[in-house]
């Protein structure tokens, strides 16, 4: 199998943008990847493209000229944009390929996300009794998670707090002021334990990456950084998911256990390598569990590292420095390419206001999302 | 596939609160301004399977982890002249 390297990211802006489609943001979010990389779109030997909103992310090429390539649309949840970027990476890894691109865009309409939940094989009166909320489940799942763990909403209010604070040093990020933790814990109460400002919200947004063969990496650009490995999991039958009616009486992990315990085996690298991480803050509890979850803490052990500011930018485990969910919204199809975005120029030392201390080396992105499903990347200098 | 019948009584293993008015396909007929916040939680009966439904109390200082909580019937919506009914677990 041949190695990764990612030679180029790109994004376009997350928020709200009017009229402009999902498409033109995808289009955008491409070219700023392909610049990024010195790789003009006609080198691109074939694209995989990542949406809830838009049912044809390959309609890009319109914008970027009809070379022919194969495109390929893909949805998996809040996963879509790991997805997105494990097939790229696979396409290249086996050698069908040498250079494509990943690229992610939604355009959501504002408030909860909602569907039909037979679609999610939810029985129909799970949503007409008012239970098929995503909201609902983490609330549910942190509300405990805090009981059995020692966990204060003081912490919950902190990490939403510091999201919002690298938020506001990100100048793409959709949110870009910060938000006190006492006007966190005051906010309107939306599923106990989670307020208002504890949650992402969905909205609009692209983000892209140029992968190619590690061993061509080097006619682009001086510092590649290495796609070391890529993993998805679904839900196993212990595991109480998101939009399930019931759940078995015997516990099991939730998908993110597996996805992340393959990724670290698959990259050779251990939880106490990771530099830099970025996590799936659907809320705050999220980031929380996320961060045990993901190998970096022990339960329970969230409360003290997070009051002394381990996961700050400056701190031993720095978490979501661009912001995260809660600062920069949920594009589904693009969230994911956002966290490939942030960690290659953590690793390549280009971000700025909000750049790591000390040189990282591993980074480390996670996404988890309905209907149980997990994505994790490790990427290294 | 046959019929089995579930302990009316069980353990509450965790909950939250529903606080604002769900979208679509929600069909409980409030207003934003009718609207009133419920319970939901996840409930172990008989140590044979966890279903999720709604509770009867909302207020988080009255809901206790482990609790005891029992199935019953409650007014949902009222269709016409006609009122639907859900299932709804009650603290015991």
């Amino acid at each position: 199998m041949h190695e990764v390297a990612i030679i180029g990211v790109g994004l376009h802006r997350f928020g709200r943008f009017g009229a402009k489609s999902a498409i033109e943001m995808g289009a955008e979010a491409v070219r700023a990847a392909l610049a990024d990389a010195g790789a003009e779109w006609k080198e691109v030997q074939f694209a995989f493209g990542g949406s809830f909103e838009v049912d044809n992310p390959d309609a890009v090429v319109n914008l970027l000229g009809r070379t022919g390539i194969p495109f390929m649309d893909v949805y998996n949840g809040c996963a879509t944009a790991a997805t997105a970027v494990e097939l790229t990476a696979d396409a290249i890894r086996m050698g069908k390929y040498d250079l494509g691109v990943a690229v992610g865009m939604d355009k959501h309409p504002t408030g909860a996300f909602t569907s039909d939940p037979v679609h999610y094989g939810a029985p129909a009166w799970y949503g007409q009794n008012g239970q098929f909320l995503t909201t609902k489940f983490f609330a549910m799942k942190i509300n405990r998670y805090m009981h059995d763990h020692g966990i204060s909403s003081r912490t919950l209010a902190r990490v939403a707090a510091k999201n919002y604070r690298n938020g506001a040093l990100n100048p793409y990020a959709f949110r870009r002021a910060a938000i006190a933790e006492d006007d966190i814990l005051s906010s309107r109460m939306l599923n106990y334990p989670l307020t208002q400002y504890m949650f992402c919200s969905p909205d609009e947004g692209a983000a892209a990456a140029v992968l190619c063969r590690a061993d061509i990496a080097r006619r682009y650009t001086s510092a590649p950084i290495f796609l070391k490995a890529t993993a998805l999991r679904t839900r196993r039958y212990g595991a109480y998911e998101v939009h399930s009616s019931w759940a078995a009486v015997e516990e099991d992990a939730a998908p993110t256990v597996y996805a992340s315990r393959a990724a670290y085996e698959a990259a050779g690298v251990a939880p106490k390598d990771v530099d830099v991480a970025q996590l799936q803050d659907t809320d705050a509890g999220a980031e929380v569990i996320h961060m045990a979850e993901n190998g970096l803490c022990a339960d329970g052990e969230q409360e003290k590292l997070v009051a002394e500011g381990a996961t700050e930018i400056g701190g031993r485990l720095p978490i979501n420095t661009d912001g995260g969910l809660i600062a920069n919204g949920e594009p589904i199809g693009a969230s994911g390419l956002r966290q490939i975005h942030e960690l290659v120029r953590q690793l390549r030392g280009e971000a700025g206001d909000r750049q790591v201390p000390g040189k990282p080396r591993v980074g480390y992105a996670q996404l988890y999302g309905a209907p149980g499903t997990a994505g994790v990347s490790i990427l290294t200098t | 596939m046959e019929r089995h019948l579930l302990a009316r009584r069980g353990r509450l293993v965790t909950w939250t609160t529903q606080g604002f008015l769900p979208k679509e396909p929600y069909a409980g007929g409030e207003t934003a301004e009718t609207f009133r916040p419920f319970g939901v939680g996840l409930v172990e009966l008989g140590g044979e399977v966890r279903v999720e439904g709604r509770l009867t109390e909302a207020d988080p200082a009255k809901l206790r982890f482990d609790g005891e909580v029992e199935l019953v019937v409650v007014p949902f919506r009222t269709d016409g002249d006609t009122e639907v009914v859900t299932f709804a677990f009650k603290p015991v």
